[in-house]
């Protein structure tokens, strides 16, 4: 009976094809919405979000405008439930929200290698550590600068040497260009001598994040600048506050590409039945059940939605994975990245949206008055 | 028991204030084996009677039984799985399938059926000898003759061996000489694989080939006696 469909399907290829087709861009985008949405779970939600705390300038936003003494890195490490205290400063070419944000991260090139999960592709760590000018560079920034190791790669005042590539199971953490905390300092138009931009401060095992956050903002109000500590993930979802609102907006247009595949695949799948209402007269008369017709439809139906919507879903997961995507502000990236979940996620919605999608039709068909229909021309 | 029996049968249409009532408490009993054949002036009822027996259409009032299943007595689902084993319909337009080839729109009843592939395979290749089209399995309708295609719609309705085949007008919209290779066919396949046939004709020549042959007139079944000569159109 499979046969039966996939026949009526070919002999309208065109109208086949072009449903098809426009499953396939709807899920596309469907996809690549999902991966946004993703990308900002993760940021918030993720492992590291939790584990870690971002000391911050009270009400300062952009990293260039936060400076903070290096040495309070002394004062964080002795709070209760602190494990390690990274002092970092950031850099970035673009404050606000862009899809070609340049990070920078200028620390101590040990404790990157010990507190981050990172692994090099290319290249070797003594490099890095050895020189002063050296970086390791993001998977996903190296892709989309076409960066490789051995490389000068200059941007605005800088200019470093590439002594290797890495991948994290971070996806954020690929859009990173990680320095010495030294070079960045020194870095012309900076001033940073004994600055940093922010403290990353790694949790003991069993240590609630937000009391230590309280009280290293205590302890540091004494000094010469007041700071903020959030949680890492609350930290990144604030400096994203605008880009979060955007992709809230983003997520409707996953449901109107829901909305789209649905009414496309409804249009066609009920032109194809109203045009053959007398073949399922007559194959209810040769005794064909009812429900089988209407499982025939359905499976029409299922079929145009699912060859489009793995089409649609593989070629954004392709996209995703050359592309190297990402929307950063703020010194904050949003990693673009595909996923086995967005994969399961989009079949599972091309195949609920074709069950859905025929369901009118097919009743149509199960219940199709037989005399009349044969009488029909 | 007659292989067919119906009591009492009467069914009407409402068409906006209009009432027709095509059959009113008709009766009437067919035997296993019989070849009949029945006319009638054109409104009479025919095809609905042939839509009642199938099961396609409903009675208002009586009963038909086929094979001793009360057929006015099942719900559509269930009669269409009766129709799947017991029943074969023979259009006037043999209503192929038009996107499955001759041999794929033959099989389609047996896909109803528990068969194995090869005796599937087996069944489809005797309907298709039977009806002499081993030769175009592999065409399309578009690509068959219209006597060729009244001719896989035959051996669509024969294939699942069912109890009775119903037909109406088969002949009515093909050629003299076409039509007279069908009349043979279903001569046939009455005397030689023993199929119970109804079928309904315009045409008393191909009523002639019937073993009994019945006239619906005005609501009531006249037998004509098989011996009468017959006018020539
Ligand atoms: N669905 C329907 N609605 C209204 N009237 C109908 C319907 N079906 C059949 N009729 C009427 O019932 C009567 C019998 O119709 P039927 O098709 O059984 O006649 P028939 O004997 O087969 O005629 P013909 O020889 O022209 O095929 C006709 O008067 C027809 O107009
Ligand atoms: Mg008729």
């Amino acid at each position: 009976m499979i046969k039966y469909v996939i026949k009526t399907l070919w002999r309208h290829r065109t109208r086949t094809f072009l449903t098809v087709s426009g499953a396939a861009v709807a899920m596309f985008v469907f996809c690549f919405v999902g991966s946004v949405q993703e990308g900002l779970n993760r940021l918030s939600n993720g492992e590291d979000a939790n584990r870690s705390l971002i000391v911050f300038q009270e009400n300062r936003f952009c990293p260039t405008s936060s400076r903070l003494p290096q040495d309070y890195a002394n004062q964080i490490g002795k709070i209760d439930g602190v494990a390690e205290v990274m002092p970092i400063q950031v850099w970035t070419n673009n404050c606000r929200a862009s899809l070609d944000i340049v990070v920078f991260n200028g620390a101590d090139p040990e404790k990157i290698q010990q507190n981050r999960p990172l692994q090099l592709v290319e290249g070797n760590w003594q490099e890095f550590e050895s020189r002063r000018d050296a970086a390791i560079v993001g998977k996903n920034v190296a892709t989309r600068r076409g960066i490789s190791r051995g490389d000068q790669f200059s941007i605005g005042n800088i200019s470093v040497n590439v002594a290797g590539i890495f991948e994290s199971n971070v996806p954020a953490e690929e859009n990173l260009i990680y320095t010495n905390l030294n070079f960045l300092q020194y870095t012309q138009g900076l001033d940073s001598a004994g600055l940093v931009t922010q403290h990353e401060v790694m949790l003991q095992n069993n240590a609630d994040p937000d009391r230590v956050a309280r009280e290293i903002d205590q302890a540091l109000r004494a000094g010469p600048v007041a700071t903020t500590t959030r949680r890492k993930g609350a930290f990144q979802a604030s400096t994203l506050a605008d880009l979060v609102d955007l992709i809230g907006f983003a997520h409707w247009l996953g449901f109107a590409c829901v909305g789209l595949v649905l009414t496309l695949v409804a249009t066609t799948t009920v032109m194809s039945v109203e045009d053959r209402m007398k073949e399922y007269a007559v194959l209810q008369t040769i005794g064909i059940r009812p429900l089988r017709t209407l499982r025939l439809v359905l499976t029409e139906s299922t079929l145009l939605c699912l060859v489009g919507g793995v089409a649609g879903t593989g070629l954004a997961l392709l996209a995703l994975s050359l592309g190297g995507f990402a929307i950063g502000a703020e010194g904050s990236t949003i990693a673009f990245r595909p996923s086995f979940d967005l994969l399961v996620y989009g079949v599972v919605v091309s195949l609920g949206l074709g069950v859905v999608s025929g369901l009118v039709p097919a009743i149509q068909a199960a219940r199709v008055p037989i005399v009349k229909a044969l009488n029909q021309p | 028991m007659a292989l067919v029996e119906l009591r009492n049968v009467c069914k009407s249409f409402t068409k906006g204030d209009q009432t027709i009532t095509p059959l009113d408490h008709v009766d009437l009993d067919i035997e296993a084996g019989e070849f009949v054949s029945l006319m009638g002036p054109s409104g009479t009822g025919k095809s609905t009677l042939l839509n009642l027996i199938s099961g396609i259409d409903r009675v208002d009032e009586g009963s038909i039984s086929v094979g001793g299943v009360g057929v006015t007595e099942l719900s559509r689902g269930k009669l269409a799985d009766w129709r799947a084993r017991n029943l074969g319909y023979i259009f006037q337009t043999h209503n192929l399938i038009p996107v499955l080839t001759t041999y794929e729109n033959v099989e389609l009843p047996t896909l109803l059926l528990r068969l194995s592939s090869a005796q599937r395979r087996q069944r489809v290749e005797l309907a298709l000898e039977a009806v002499g089209l081993t030769d175009r399995s592999n065409h399309y309708p578009s690509q068959l003759s219209g006597g060729q295609e009244q001719r896989v719609g035959i051996a669509r309705a024969i294939v699942a061996h069912p109890q009775v085949v119903v037909a109406d007008e088969p002949t009515g919209s093909l050629d003299t000489k076409t039509s007279e290779q069908i009349q043979v066919l279903l001569q046939r396949l009455n005397q030689e694989l023993d199929i119970t046939l109804l079928m309904v004709t315009h045409d008393a020549e191909v009523a002639a080939i019937a073993s009994r042959r019945l006239l619906l007139d005005e609501g009531k079944f006249v037998e004509q006696n098989v011996d009468t000569p017959l006018k020539k159109s």
